[in-house]
């Protein structure tokens, strides 16, 4: 997968913006360039020569003042022209739409709720290519910010104030993003990816996310069934079509579904999972999900049953 | 010749208007947010009475002006005496707030019942900690006064302190105003 | 032309014989000389203190995945490293110097109110103290520099070092704003007969509109700080959502002090190149009126951009374009300033000692910093690099490449002034080129850092590419800024000690203080020379040109 940049941009949106700030940047670097060359230039031709005498004592010049105060007025004033274009292309209006997306920002993870099919999935984001989604952004205990940088602006989620933001990806591909509003602890680890699929794929994954978790065959995983519902995993963590309901902690109904654990902690396999369940504050320090002393043995069982929720 | 007290007091004066002026924002803020029911300040606050404690705080303006002019004619007894005045009136402003607190606290309106609480108790305590400051200040010149200081016309320090009397007087208009009169 | 004052009579300050000797002479003294050089060891000290901060979170995050720091431990470092090069270096510095020279640089003998001045300094000791305390109180402050609420409201901020941070601020603040007024006061009140509003040295001009931005920035921090307090302490609501406050409020509040601040911490920086690079060009400033009147429209536009730290809070497109607009327009007084000083430059006979060294170098590392500012100013590419590395590039660049190096050349042309030695040219080239190459070596891959997606204030990064590379060359300069400290101090110390004698002006300037001894009496002038123009020092050296003639 390629670097998470802004001049990557894979959407119309993040496309404006690269194309401005590549047209900036050269005029920044131009600037630079003679202001830069004028001091080495200085240096060189006025460095005082043994012996030399004071030299002829200059006061100013208002016409060479003002035209170096209007020109960059006149430039800055073309680059909030393009400016106040580029916006409304990056950030297009609202208006009454309905959302097709919400993500709820928490410590440290990324709640992803799909309004229009009732899809329920945690710290990844799965959108069809070519086709846009409204993305309501919402944060339920301190200011968060969602930041895909390939394909749109980053935008804060601030409780109590609910955000929108158009996403659309015009490639398949992985987009990595990150939470760019320092949230306490574990900020560095509050990331997330968004896949981009085609249509039909994107449409097979949805349906796959809105099945219930069914009862699994093995016993190991049958016994891990069980220690989830018997231990307090069910106060925080939802899997649909069982009794667990909670929303404190991710929804874990198709966890073994996804790319990466704990919002990009660690890949998610077998192993790294059951490193998770026997420590989490050893992998992400500070992460609400406490120690819950479980023995190998147990580990094990419960890696089994998590594993079939795909 | 510019009097540096004044001038100092002066810019002090602006820096905590400033000040002043954020808490009134934050207030009226949050009164255009307010939920209608909950405490606030058409239902809990009791603009007439404050206003007679409203009253006794710009009269001490008045009795602090009347001593500064005592001063200047070299009468120390006069300026003594309005100076006493002026400290007893707000010494009796502050005893009203007092009262004010009391009540509200006795109803549970409290600093962490609602926003009209916090907003409310956070702009008028700091404007009664302002109060006592001058009282401090006003205290402070009455004893010197007393013990014969400001012999001549020239003190700037009466003046000064009169300065940052009035200004706090001047808040307490604009708080009475918004806060208990919703003028705005 | 009409003198505003004449006033050189006011308040005496205590007389010389009632100053002390050795350590208590230092801590007891209303000597607004020694209060400027307390000022500056105070500066000194926390820059290094600041500094380790800085090294230790450069060390965590030359790998990816490093566990050197826990998270908790990074964050307090962090939150502690902005805190203190912000209020205990970069302000204290620069008030330093302003308490230091202003009197001597308009013919006063001391600030009008030398206790005050003192017990600006106390203050920020005490304050100091109280934020340092936090750290064996239950933990350093964690919630970034800028505390953004609800992170630093309970139930998230538990521990007790927010609430330092706050009395902390406080007091500090109140010093600040005593600094101010004291200053304003002396500047208008005590002038040199002669000299008038328009013939004061750019320094001292600087600090003037410096000082009323800070009475008019410094009341909506103390605003915020007890709003927080009220909040943290006694269950207020301003700031939290789930009672119906506005965590948005906090950001408004904030950087209405928090964006005068940045402008409160470069116009003296900007005042003292106005001064080191006319001597060291043997010209004038040119375009005097330009520079004095860009500093009131810097000072007047600080207080219409706050928003401009706020644009991806979701305020609203006609928030954000008006807020542009106006970030835009002050990027023109604060431009057009580089131009004056590279004509002053023009046509000169330089003399590139060190002090004129960090000056050059500051017209070049602020313009960067001053560039990467601008492309903030474009909504859409805030909307990307702003909260990552991008925008830590551009402050530092602008703080330390602009602030720092200004500072760097103000001590190398003063330092004559306050000891009686010269500083080491040679230590001080030294100096120079390890600052320099250090500085650019840390901060300018931190541009592509953000440009490539990494966000500020995390403690570490996943293993993507190239991002481990530009972070270890970002901390082997650190390294190479943190030796630069060293030789600066070692040449501070070997200089005191047994440097060249300076005599009263070893540069030939044209401004007061040079027209007494190094260091100066006590009571600064034995007689202040007459002051008909800008540059009394050069009119008395040329009668036959001078200034007020010309």
């Amino acid at each position: 997968m390629h670097l998470p940049s802004p001049f990557n941009p894979s959407s119309p949106h993040a496309l404006a913006t690269a194309h401005l700030f590549t047209i900036v940047l050269w005029l920044m670097a131009a600037i630079f360039v003679l202001v830069t060359g004028l001091v080495l230039y200085i240096a060189w031709r006025y460095r005082r020569r043994p012996e030399q005498s004071e030299p002829r004592q200059v006061f100013g010049n208002t016409t060479l003042e003002i035209a170096w105060t209007v020109v960059p007025t006149l430039l800055l004033v073309l680059i909030f022209g393009l400016t106040v274009n580029t916006m409304s292309t990056v950030d297009p209006p609202v208006a009454q739409e309905q959302a097709d997306l919400r993500v709820i920002g928490h410590q440290w993870w990324w709640e992803v709720r799909y309004l229009k099919s009732g899809a329920v999935t945690a710290n990844e984001i799965h959108l069809p290519v070519g086709r846009q989604m409204l993305v309501q952004l919402e944060a339920a205990d301190v200011i968060h910010d969602f930041w895909v940088p390939e394909l749109a602006r980053k935008i804060d989620m601030i409780p109590g104030h609910p955000n929108h933001l158009w996403l659309r990806a015009d490639h398949a591909g992985i987009y990595l993003g990150a939470c760019a509003e320092f949230c306490g602890m574990e900020h560095a680890w509050m990331r997330f990816r968004v896949i981009a699929q085609s249509p039909a794929e994107f449409e097979a994954w949805e349906r796959d996310q809105l099945e219930n978790a069914s009862s699994p065959d093995l016993p190991e995983a049958r016994q891990g069934a069980r220690l989830f519902q018997e231990k307090t995993c069910v106060s925080c963590h939802a899997i649909a079509g069982t009794p667990a309901t909670a929303r404190i902690g991710p929804d874990l109904t198709h966890v073994a579904s996804r790319q990466m654990l704990a919002a990009e902690r660690v890949d998610n396999t077998p192993a790294t999972l059951a490193q998770w369940l026997a420590g989490p504050q050893a992998l992400k320090p500070g992460s609400l999900m406490p120690n819950l002393q479980l023995t190998p043995d147990e580990v094990q069982l419960l890696v089994a049953y998590l594993e079939t929720l795909r | 010749m510019k009097d540096t007290n004044k001038l100092a007091m002066a810019l002090f004066i602006v820096s905590e208007a400033f000040f002043f002026i954020l808490l009134i924002l934050a207030f009226l803020y949050f009164q255009a947010a307010a939920v209608a029911d909950d405490a606030n300040s058409a239902n809990t606050l009791e603009p007439k009475k404050t206003a007679i404690y409203t009253a006794l705080l710009l009269s001490s303006s008045i009795s602090i002006w009347l001593a500064g002019r005592g001063n200047n004619d070299e009468s120390r007894k006069k300026f003594c005496v309005w100076l006493m005045v002026t400290m007893l009136l707000g010494a009796a402003f502050l005893f009203g707030q007092a009262r004010e607190y009391a009540r509200l606290l006795s109803h549970n309106v409290t600093i962490s019942r609602n926003l009209f609480g916090t907003t409310f108790f956070t702009l008028t305590g700091f404007h009664g900690l302002h109060v006592f400051a001058g009282l401090t200040m006003l205290a402070i010149i009455f004893g010197l006064a007393l013990a014969g200081d400001f012999p001549n016309r020239q003190s700037t320090a009466v003046e000064t302190v009169s300065l940052y009397w009035h200004f706090v007087d001047a808040v307490w208009i604009v708080i009475f105003a918004t806060v208990y009169l919703r003028i705005l | 032309m009409s003198d505003i004052s004449v006033s050189v009579e006011t308040a005496e300050p205590f007389p010389a014989s009632d100053e002390q000797a050795g350590l208590l002479g230092w801590v007891a003294s209303v000597d607004h000389k020694k209060i400027g050089i307390l000022y500056l060891l105070n500066a000194l000290v926390f820059f290094g203190v600041g500094g380790i901060e800085a090294l230790l979170m450069r060390v965590q995050l030359a790998w990816p995945h490093s566990a050197f720091l826990s998270p908790g431990a990074y964050n307090q470092i962090f939150t502690m490293h902005g805190t203190t090069m912000i209020f205990l270096v970069v302000v204290p510095m620069l008030l330093g110097l302003a308490t230091y020279l202003v009197p001597l640089m308009i013919g006063a003998s001391d600030m009008a109110f030398p206790r005050l001045n003192a017990l600006s300094f106390w203050l920020l000791i005490f304050g100091a103290l109280l934020l340092y305390f936090s750290f064996v109180a239950g933990g350093a402050p964690d919630a970034g520099w800028f505390s953004y609420a609800p992170l630093s409201e309970k139930p998230y901020a538990t521990s007790s070092g927010l609430d330092y941070w706050a009395l902390g601020l406080l007091a500090i603040g109140a010093g600040t704003v005593a600094s101010g007024i004291n200053l304003i006061v002396t500047i208008l009140a005590l002038r040199a007969p002669g000299l008038t509003i328009r013939r004061l040295p750019l320094f001292v001009w600087m600090v003037l509109v410096n000082s009323f931005l800070i009475i008019l920035a410094l009341p909506a921090l103390n605003a915020s700080l007890v709003m927080l307090l009220v909040d943290r302490e006694l269950n207020g609501h301003f700031f939290t959502a789930s009672a119906g406050g506005s965590p948005i409020l906090w950001q408004h509040y904030f950087w209405s002090f928090g964006h005068p601040e940045v402008y409160i911490m470069v116009l003296p920086a900007f005042g003292i190149i106005s001064e080191v690079i006319p001597v060291f060009s043997r010209k004038p400033i040119f375009g005097y009126a330009f520079v004095a009147t860009s500093t009131v429209a810097i000072a007047l536009l600080s207080f219409g951009v706050w928003a401009h730290h706020m644009f991806t809070v979701g305020l609203g497109h006609t928030w954000d374009i008006a807020f542009g607009a106006a970030s835009m327009l002050i990027a023109v007084p604060t431009g057009v300033k580089i131009f004056n000083w590279i004509a002053t430059m023009w046509g000169g006979a330089i003399r590139f000692s060190v002090a004129m060294m960090f000056a050059s170098a500051f017209l070049v590392l602020f313009t960067i910093g001053g560039l990467s500012g601008v492309t903030f100013a474009i909504v859409p590419i805030d909307w990307q690099v702003t909260d990552t590395y991008y925008v830590v590039a551009h402050m530092h660049y602008v703080l330390f490449g602009g602030t720092a190096f200004a500072t760097f050349a103000g001590v190398y042309y003063w330092f004559p002034k306050l000891s009686g030695r010269m500083l080491s040219e040679t230590w001080g080239q030294a100096h120079f080129w390890l600052t320099f190459i250090g500085f650019n070596l840390t901060f300018l891959v931190q541009h592509v850092l953000g440009i490539v997606g990494m966000p500020r204030r995390v403690f570490t990064y996943p293993d993507l590419p190239g991002w481990g590379v530009m972070n270890m060359i970002s901390t082997l300069g650190a390294f190479i800024l943190a030796a630069s400290v060293l030789v600066f101090l070692w040449n501070v110390w070997r200089s005191l000690k047994s440097g060249e004698i300076a005599g009263d002006n070893p540069w030939n300037a044209w401004t007061l203080e040079w027209a007494t001894t190094s260091p100066p009496p006590v009571y600064n002038f034995t007689q202040v020379p007459p002051v008909r123009s800008r540059r009394p020092l050069w009119d008395l050296a040329h009668p036959d040109k001078p200034d007020w003639a010309a």
